[in-house]
């Protein structure tokens, strides 16, 4: 059988078209698994042609197998590089006013106290006012008790 | 009267609806011809026919098929071409 396992061969079709692998496993008739500078992947026989040389290889070598292999072979296959994270994307923080915000609490403090002062006076007036009214409001009341009575 | 120049069949013509409801006769540019295998001259699949203010719009992977030979030659034809490579 010309497509044993470590036959190396050409990919002819699709995008890895042009790039050798080696037959690493037999599967249904027709088709192979192909591994080393294609991806590892099921290939129909028809999509490769085989080459002369043939490498030693367990059925179903790993990829690492396979690339220690195509070194001896002067093939490099370039190591998967992983796709970096995105970092965090920078968020835009809202800048706050801090020395008018301090002055600000500055003056309200004062205010309060003014605003007590201005209501303590208030108050006592109308506590002068409450008290000398009660005792008109006696007077007006006392007047009519006497009528009821009559 | 129409322009002497919509006169010839150089710009195909369009049938667009205006806003209005009428139906008005619009001339739009040809579109080019059909992208062929270079070797069999088989009309090549996965390649758009379309004018080039439209292919820029277009993305890469869109314009050909991803593998050597790709909007150039048809599929049969990259095979047989790589195949000799690979014998010779």
């Amino acid at each position: 059988m010309i497509f044993e396992v470590g036959r190396v061969c050409v990919k002819l079709a699709g995008r890895d078209a042009g790039q050798r692998c080696v037959v690493v496993d037999l599967l249904e008739d027709n088709y192979v698994l192909i591994d080393g500078l294609t991806r590892r992947r099921k290939c129909n026989v028809h999509h490769l042609e085989p080459l002369g040389e043939v490498i030693k290889l367990k059925k179903g070598a790993s990829h690492s197998d396979v690339s220690k292999e195509f070194k001896k072979l002067g093939i490099d296959i370039p190591k998967k590089v992983k796709a970096k994270k995105a970092g965090e994307r920078p968020k835009k923080v809202r800048k706050v006013k801090v020395k008018p915000a301090k002055e600000e609490v500055k003056k309200k403090k004062p205010k309060k106290e003014s605003i007590i002062a201005t209501a303590k006076k208030e108050l006592e007036k109308k506590v002068a006012s409450v008290t000398a009214p009660k005792e008109e409001v006696k007077k007006k009341v006392s007047p009519k008790k006497k009528t009821s009575k009559k | 009267m129409v322009r002497g120049m919509f006169k010839s069949r150089t710009l195909r013509r369009v049938f667009r609806k205006t806003p209005g409801g009428r139906n008005t006769l619009t001339y739009r540019k040809r579109k080019p011809k059909n992208h062929v295998c270079s070797e069999c001259k088989k009309v090549l699949p996965g390649v758009p026919r379309e004018r080039p203010y439209k292919m820029m719009t277009l993305a890469k992977t869109h314009k050909r098929p991803e593998r050597p030979y790709g909007g150039v030659l048809c599929s049969s034809c990259s095979r047989e071409k790589i195949r000799k490579q690979v014998r010779t």
